[in-house]
C-alpha cells in the first residue's frame, strides 16, 4: 500500500467533509450532548444541597466511591456512568462519514474515474477509512478531555481523575479508534449493498445496540464504570469484528464488483 | 498501440464480448460504434486495466491485461460515460486530485491542471465547485482530467455528448491534435456523425466486432457505389441509357428526375471514363457526384442483421 496515494484520498475526502456542514454538525452535536447531560447533573447537584432521602435511594451507586463523600460520590458515579455513552460516538459518527462517503461516490459515479488510475481499491478504501475515522477519533478525545477538565472545575478535582483513570485512557486510546475502524468498515461494507445513505446508516445503526446495551446493563448492575478487562474484552471483540469485516469487505470491494455494481 | 486478440468476457452467465479481434496504432483514433449493451464500455474497461477479461489477451503498449493492468492504468487516459466528479470540489481541486493519483508531484500538478483548464476553455471556472456546473462544462473537465497525465493510450466514451457546437468542435480538434501527438485513440460513440469526422477507422460491434474499416470503405460496403450526373440540354436523360448499358464498367443506370444515377464498381477510378463517355455521346454535364450509403445505413443494416439473427435463434 502506498502511502502517497492514500493521503491524496485522504486528502480529497476532507475537502469534501469540510466542505459538508450538515455532517461537520453530525461529528459535532453529539459528542458535545453526551458530554453536556451528566455535566449539567453534576453542576446542579453542586449547586443544591442533596436531599438524605434521595441519596437513599442511589446509595448502591455512591457504594463505589467510598472514599468520598456522598455528595462528590454521586457526581463522580454520574460523570463515570455516562461515559459508556462515549462510545457511541465512535460508532455513530464515522459511520455516517462513511456511508455519506460511498453513497455520494456511487450516486455522483465518481468510482470509475479513480479506479482507472493507478489507485488500488485498498489504499481508495483506507483513505477513505482515516477520513472517516480521524473526525470521530479527534471529537471522542476533544469532548473526553473538555469534560473532564470542566466537571473538575465545576465541582471538584477528585472528578478530574476520576475521568482520567488508566482504565478511562485504555478505552480513549485503543476501544475509541477500534470501534471508529470498525463502525467505518461496517458503514462502507452495507453501503455497497444499498442505494441511499439512509439506509445504509439505519441498517449499519445496529452497532450501536451492544454499546448501549452494555451501558444500561451496568447501570442496572450498579457498577460506576468498565474494568480494565472490561475494556481489553471490549478490544478483542472489536477487533474480531473488524477480521470478520475486512473479509467480507474484500469480498464486497473488489475492483470488478465496484465496476459492476456501484460505478 | 493496442493490440486486442479474441477478448471475451463474462459476467455469470452473461457474455458482454466475445471474440474481440482489433489493433489500434499509435496516432490512430479507432471509433467503437454500437448499440447500448452492445460491449463497448466492458471493453474499454478491459483494456483500461480496469477489469480482467475472462478469455483472450491485448497489450496496450508492450503491457500485457493480465500483467500490467496498474503499468496500463498509469499510462491510459479515460474519460467515462458519466464525468463523475466530485461535486463539493472545485474544478481545480478535482483536476488536482487525479493528477495526484496518475503520479503527478509538486509543480508539475499545478502546471497540468492549469494548462489542461486552459485547453478546455474552463480557466474562469477554475474556483467554482463543479457541482455548480452546467453538463457541458461538467464534460469539459472530464476531458481535462483524462488528459492530465499526458496518457498514451486515450479512451473517450461520448466525448462531446453535453457540448454545444463550438465546444464540440474545440474537443474534436484538441482530439486530432492527440492523434498528430501519436497517442493511440478509441471512441465510443452513438453518434455517426462524430465517428465520422473523427475516426480513422470504426469498429461496429454488438457483443463482438461485426465490421472494423475506414469510415469511406464502411459507406461503400452499404450499398454498390452510385455516380449521380445531372443533365442540361434538349436530349433526355432516358436517351443515354442504352450507351450506358454497353460500358463494361457500368453495372447499372436509371433515370431520375433530369440525371442519371450510374452504379459503377469503382467510382474513384471509373467516373472520368463515365464523363467521357456521355460527352463524347452529346450529353451536357452540369454536375457529377459520387452517391455512397451513410454510415448509419451501414450502421443499422449491420445491427439489424444481428438483431434478426438473433430473434432467429
Amino acid at each position: 500500500m502506498r502511502i502517497r496515494y492514500v493521503l491524496a484520498v485522504f486528502g480529497k475526502e476532507w475537502r469534501d467533509l469540510l466542505s459538508n456542514r450538515l455532517l461537520l454538525g453530525a461529528v459535532a452535536f453529539p459528542a458535545l450532548v453526551f458530554a453536556a447531560i451528566p455535566t449539567g447533573l453534576v453542576a446542579f447537584i453542586q449547586a443544591n444541597n442533596l436531599d438524605p432521602k434521595q441519596l437513599g435511594q442511589i446509595e448502591q451507586y455512591i457504594a463505589n466511591f467510598p472514599d468520598l463523600s456522598p455528595k462528590l460520590a454521586a457526581q463522580g458515579f454520574i460523570i463515570t456512568n455516562f461515559m459508556a455513552y462515549f462510545l457511541l460516538i465512535p460508532a455513530m459518527v464515522p459511520m455516517a462519514i462513511a456511508t455519506q462517503s460511498v453513497i455520494g461516490e456511487k450516486v455522483a459515479r465518481s468510482l470509475e474515474p479513480q479506479l482507472a488510475t493507478p489507485l488500488e481499491v485498498g489504499e481508495l478504501l483506507a483513505g477513505k477509512t482515516i477520513a472517516a475515522a480521524l473526525p470521530a477519533v479527534a471529537a471522542t478525545w476533544g469532548v473526553y478531555a473538555l469534560y473532564g477538565l470542566v466537571n473538575g472545575a465545576i465541582a471538584d478535582p477528585v472528578l478530574m481523575r476520576l475521568v482520567f483513570s488508566n482504565v478511562w485512557l485504555t478505552a480513549m486510546t485503543t476501544l475509541v479508534p477500534l470501534i471508529c475502524l470498525f463502525s467505518v468498515l461496517l458503514g462502507i461494507v452495507v453501503s455497497s449493498r444499498v442505494s441511499d445513505a439512509r439506509t445504509a446508516q439505519q441498517i449499519g445503526g445496529f452497532v450501536v445496540i451492544p454499546i448501549i446495551a452494555v451501558a444500561v446493563a451496568q447501570f442496572f448492575g450498579g457498577q460506576a464504570t468498565f474494568s480494565m478487562q472490561q475494556v481489553l474484552l471490549g478490544d478483542l471483540l472489536v477487533s474480531g469484528l473488524i477480521g470478520v469485516t475486512v473479509v467480507i469487505g474484500s469480498w464486497v470491494f473488489d475492483r470488478e464488483s465496484i465496476l459492476t455494481r456501484l460505478a | 498501440m493496442i493490440t486486442v486478440s479474441g477478448l471475451r468476457k463474462d459476467f455469470k452467465r452473461l457474455t458482454a464480448v466475445h471474440d474481440m479481434s482489433f489493433t489500434v496504432g499509435d496516432g490512430e483514433i479507432f471509433g467503437l460504434l454500437g448499440p447500448n449493451g452492445a460491449g463497448k464500455t466492458t471493453t474499454v474497461r478491459m483494456l483500461a486495466g480496469l477489469i480482467a477479461p475472462t478469455a483472450g489477451e491485448a497489450t496496450v503498449n508492450g503491457h500485457t491485461l493480465r500483467d500490467g493492468s496498474q503499468k496500463i492504468r498509469a499510462i491510459t487516459g479515460i474519460l467515462t460515460e458519466s464525468p463523475g466528479l466530485h461535486d463539493k470540489l472545485t474544478a481545480r481541486q478535482n483536476l488536482a486530485y487525479y493528477a495526484r493519483l496518475y503520479g503527478l508531484r509538486g509543480t508539475a500538478i499545478r502546471q497540468a491542471v492549469d494548462r489542461y483548464l486552459g485547453v478546455v476553455e474552463m480557466s474562469e471556472h477554475a474556483d467554482r465547485r463543479v457541482g455548480a456546473f452546467s453538463k457541458g462544462m461538467r464534460q469539459k473537465i472530464a476531458i481535462a482530467r483524462a488528459l492530465l497525465h499526458e496518457p498514451e493510450v486515450i479512451y473517450l466514451d461520448e466525448p462531446t455528448s453535453g457540448l454545444d457546437p463550438a465546444a464540440a468542435k474545440t474537443v474534436r480538434d484538441f482530439v486530432a491534435t492527440l492523434r498528430s501527438l501519436g497517442r493511440s485513440i478509441v471512441v465510443c460513440t452513438h453518434n455517426l456523425d462524430e465517428a465520422e469526422r473523427l475516426c480513422d477507422r470504426i469498429g461496429i460491434m454488438r457483443g463482438t466486432l461485426l465490421e472494423v474499416d475506414t469510415p469511406s470503405a464502411l459507406r461503400r460496403r452499404g450499398r454498390a457505389a452510385t455516380v449521380r450526373v445531372e443533365l442540361n440540354g434538349a436530349r433526355g436523360a432516358e436517351s443515354f441509357v442504352d450507351l450506358l448499358a454497353g460500358l463494361p464498367f457500368v453495372t447499372g443506370a436509371q433515370v431520375q428526375a433530369a440525371g442519371l444515377v450510374v452504379e459503377l464498381d469503382d467510382p474513384g477510378h471509373e467516373t472520368p471514363d463515365l464523363v467521357n463517355a456521355l460527352v463524347g455521346a452529346g450529353a451536357r454535364i452540369t454536375s457529377v457526384r459520387e452517391e455512397a450509403a451513410t454510415l448509419e445505413e451501414v450502421y443499422l443494416r449491420l445491427i439489424g442483421e444481428i438483431g434478426e439473427r438473433d430473434a432467429d435463434k
